[in-house]
């Protein structure tokens, strides 16, 4: 790799001045070419960019452009650039996070689903309880008799999945609980066991929400 | 010495006579190109799809662009690709590259849904699906490939960087640390700062404005363990609040993408468990 | 500085016909955070802010979060396990659950409503998670005076 670096200089050098590397016969026609070849996508007179104030650029000296020179400069105060910059930035969209990024990282993260147990559980709790207070007053029964009497009319099978509903959300949550306990005691953190530990969470959650739900 | 001697043979005979055919590709053989081939093979041929947009024309949403190469005369990184893609399919492809070997972090990028360093990871072979590679995720795109890291650079900044001293060394000559001390900065020193691991971070995707992100979380905790700081209470006490280091949730994240192998995880946890016992 | 206030050179591309076939992604919604414009952002060489600093939200925070949660793992199998009533015990787990999910949905308001992006939603959902939380504790204490208790509930239902 070095050798091509060593090449691409060697080639800029021989366009300003012909070296011992070119010393053959040469047309000067290539090497004119190949002088401002680098220069080529340079437009001579910048068309405005939207939305970029030209405030201010006439009380700023342009620099004269040399005739064979195609860029032109323009002279700005540090606010000056700042505002395109800010003006730049704000046309900017944003790269795409979320709907790219790998599923089992972000859709299936330990840690997300960690919230989304807990929030399931917490929120059926809130719900229940919050209803239980003004249960009374709309006239409803809410109290564990009759939650329970009404459970038990339920099919198996719906009586099963209402459970694992539950049962699945607390085990997941208990067990990742613990093992971010065990992170956060700085434990944990190496590669293999990572992937390890993700897989032995899923399943055993899952095993222990059916245990929960249909075992006992 | 393969690549010596055929690039010195393109040096003395066909980059001159390209030259002479072609101006404006000069410089457009590269490494990323793999010099012809004797014997003629079955062409390989590999899709990739690239993020653009483009600054000059704002309103135009970001879109999709696919370019097919011969992965034969290709390089076998997904680096090699981009150059090959800029140098001979479309030169208004924008994206960072600097080092090519994974010390420079310029190529830092979202590859088939994964943030890595393009120079370091491997064009797929293993399946025909399409490459697809977007820029860090969840940041400003300044053009095409390339995002706006300046807030990055700004936390980074933020942190202060650097060994804070207020006494002399004891010889007055350098700091010196012993061994056990210096192996506390393995792991920790060789981050090269690419943004792989703060931008695969939901958290600091939701909250990068406060949020310091893993990157500069490693870094902070890499002059935390250095012996030879001596303002470490400072140090603590910018991230005693609710933002700077607590919207880590060890999602674990930025350990699965750093290209370089280190573990930020690991490191917040560190400083967590410091902050916590007070030590 | 001095690289600040020399004058800036733009070389512009010119624009090239695309040789290949364009599809169109959907589209991000372009936000525009206080960060673009904001004092936060601009100069651009300045570090970031750093906030006041406050043990509170800080370090006892979390290892308040931890301490609990790491309480209500004997706390919660023990009632199960033991097969015992104890109102006393009882009444510790349900008011360590309460506070554990109460803790928890404010990390969420934190992550999901940032401050300064949205802080009048952020101050609604805070206070509205405050009153719930309210709310709710005082109907656990109802449920455990009047009622059967919290883990007997539990234990009646999934056995119903």
């Amino acid at each position: 790799m070095i050798a091509q670096r060593v090449g691409v200089g060697a080639l800029r050098r021989a366009a300003t001045k012909p070296s011992i590397y070119f010393n053959q016969s040469i047309p000067k026609l290539a090497l004119a070419s190949i002088s401002t070849s680098h220069v080529r996508y340079a437009v001579p007179s910048r068309p405005a960019p939207p939305g970029r104030p030209r405030r201010g650029r006439d009380s700023n000296k342009s620099a004269p452009s040399s005739p064979d020179s195609p860029i032109t400069t323009t002279k700005l105060s540090p606010s000056e650039g700042d505002q395109i910059l800010a003006n730049q930035r704000l046309q900017r969209p944003i790269s795409p996070h979320l709907a790219i990024y790998k599923m089992e990282q972000t859709w299936f993260g330990a840690s997300a689903w960690t919230r989304i147990t807990g929030i399931t559980l917490s929120g059926t709790a809130y719900l229940y309880f919050g209803s239980y207070l003004v249960a009374p007053l709309l006239g409803l029964h809410l109290e564990s008799a009759s939650v329970a009497a009404a459970f038990t009319g339920l099919p198996f099978l719906v009586k099963g999945g209402i459970k694992f509903a539950l049962g699945f959300p607390f085990a997941f949550h208990f067990i990742n609980g613990i093992k971010h306990l065990v992170y956060d005691l700085g434990k944990g953190f190496a590669k293999p066991s990572i992937r390890r530990g993700e897989i032995a969470l899923w399943v055993s959650s899952i095993l222990s929400g059916l245990y929960l739900a249909f075992g006992l | 010495m393969a690549t010596l001697r055929s690039s010195s043979r393109i040096l003395g005979s066909s980059a001159v006579r390209t030259a002479a055919l072609r101006p404006g590709a000069v410089f457009a053989r590269s490494m990323a190109t793999v010099g012809e081939t004797p014997v003629e093979q079955q062409p390989r041929l590999k899709t990739f799809q690239l993020y653009r947009w483009n600054p000059d024309t704002p309103s135009e949403k970001p879109r999709m662009q696919s370019y097919t190469l011969d992965l034969n005369k290709t390089g076998p990184m997904v680096l090699d690709a981009l150059v090959r893609i800029k140098n001979e399919l479309d030169p208004t492809v924008t994206f960072r590259r600097s080092c090519r070997e994974g010390i420079c972090g310029s190529c830092a990028m979202n590859i088939n849904g994964q943030n890595t360093l393009a120079c370091l990871c491997r064009i797929p072979t293993e399946s025909a699906a399409e490459v697809k590679v977007y820029p860090l995720p969840h940041t400003y795109v300044v053009k095409d490939l390339v995002p706006d890291l300046t807030h990055f650079y700004k936390q980074y900044k933020s942190i202060k960087p650097y060994l804070q001293r207020d006494t002399p060394s004891p010889d007055g000559k350098e700091y010196r640390q012993s061994k056990e001390d210096r192996k506390k900065l393995d792991g920790l020193y060789e981050c090269i700062l690419c943004a792989c691991c703060s931008t695969s971070c939901p958290s600091y995707w939701w909250n990068a404005e406060e949020y310091l992100g893993p990157a500069i979380l490693l870094q902070s905790y890499r002059w935390l363990v250095d012996s030879r700081d001596e303002r470490k209470g400072e140090r603590k006490n910018n991230l005693e609040n609710s933002m700077s280091l607590y919207r880590c949730h060890t999602i674990l994240n930025c350990t699965r993408a750093c290209p370089k192998g280190l573990n930020p995880g690991k490191a917040i946890a560190e400083i967590k468990k410091q902050m916590a016992l007070g030590s | 500085m001095a690289s600040i206030k020399e004058s800036k050179v733009e070389v512009r591309l010119r624009q090239l016909s695309s040789p290949s076939k364009a599809v169109a992604i959907a589209s991000q919604p372009l936000s525009r955070p206080s960060m673009l414009t904001g004092p936060l952002f601009l100069p651009v060489n300045d570090p970031a802010p750093v906030p006041e600093p406050n043990a509170a939200h800080g370090s006892y925070h979390w290892t308040f979060e931890r301490l609990l949660a790491a309480g209500l793992v004997p706390l919660t199998i023990a009632p199960f396990a033991s097969g015992s009533l104890n109102p006393a015990m009882d009444a510790v787990l349900c008011s360590a659950v309460l506070l554990h999910s109460h803790m928890g949905f404010q990390q969420c308001i934190v992550d999901y409503v940032p401050k300064k992006k949205y802080p009048g939603l952020r101050k609604t959902t805070w206070w509205m998670l405050n009153a719930a939380t309210v709310l709710v504790g005082v109907g656990l204490y109802e449920f455990e005076t009047n009622d059967v208790g919290v883990t007997e509930a539990i234990k009646r239902v999934w056995k119903a």
